[in-house]
């Protein structure tokens, strides 16, 4: 079989293009470690979340030098905790999950972004940086209040995270 | 005049490339590739992995 000069060269090249994007996704995985949300978490029951040591009182706990995890129980329509207050330069584990129906959890503007389904733990570890303010909304159209249910990401400093620490009030 | 691939007999294959080369074609595919990989490089790397809150476990 014939091929013409050129016909080799854009084939090459598109092979080329195949091999450069799963080179990128690879380069992702193993350089800068991006990670997909799993269904690793064990299942849980959803109608009896006040029974369950971790989302009965959402909160955001320490587990290790700088390692922080936030249970975080998503409804009609909210997230609870909210504002979830973190420290800066932390790593944060985000355990999240729904009492209802299925939401989203989605930190604007950012790539931390998963479904939470009732029953189901969706574990999301993030690097948090300086201080700041995200905002979390639900992508996922939950009811007549999905419009308006939203929730708060709050990076703060080792002071005032320390500050917070004793009472659980703002 | 044109002629396709299996119009010329294996005799005179091998001149057949001096006489079709249709570089616009070849240039046109150039920039689509270029677009491409400029487009990844933007969406994955700056766009994607520049955002905050890359999910890391």
């Amino acid at each position: 079989m014939h091929i013409h000069a050129y016909e080799k060269i854009w084939l090459a090249l598109s092979i080329v293009l195949i091999l450069f994007l799963l080179g990128s996704v690879t380069y992702g995985a193993v350089g800068p470690g991006v990670a997909m949300v799993a269904d690793s978490e064990a299942q849980i029951d959803a109608n009896a979340l006040d029974e369950d040591d971790r989302f009965a009182e959402p909160r955001v706990e320490q587990v290790g030098e700088n390692e922080y995890e936030a249970y975080v129980v998503a409804y009609q329509f909210g997230f609870d905790p909210s504002p979830i207050v973190v420290p800066e330069d932390s790593t944060v584990t985000l355990q999240i999950t729904s009492r209802d129906v299925i939401h989203g959890f989605e930190v604007a503007g950012t790539n931390a972004n998963t479904m939470a389904v009732p029953g189901e733990v969706a574990e999301v570890t993030v690097e948090v940086g300086e201080p700041q303010e995200y905002g979390i909304v639900c992508n996922e159209y939950c009811g007549a209040g999905h419009h308006g249910m939203e929730g708060k990401l709050h990076v703060v400093t080792e002071e005032e995270f320390e500050s917070e620490d004793g009472g659980d009030s703002e | 005049m044109s002629r396709t691939e299996t119009a010329g007999a294996p005799t005179d294959d091998a001149g057949g490339d001096e006489e079709f080369d249709p570089v616009g074609t070849l240039a046109l595919i150039a920039v689509y590739f270029a677009i491409l990989v400029l487009a990844w490089v933007y969406i994955y790397y700056i766009e994607f992995l520049g955002r905050d809150l890359v999910v890391v476990g």
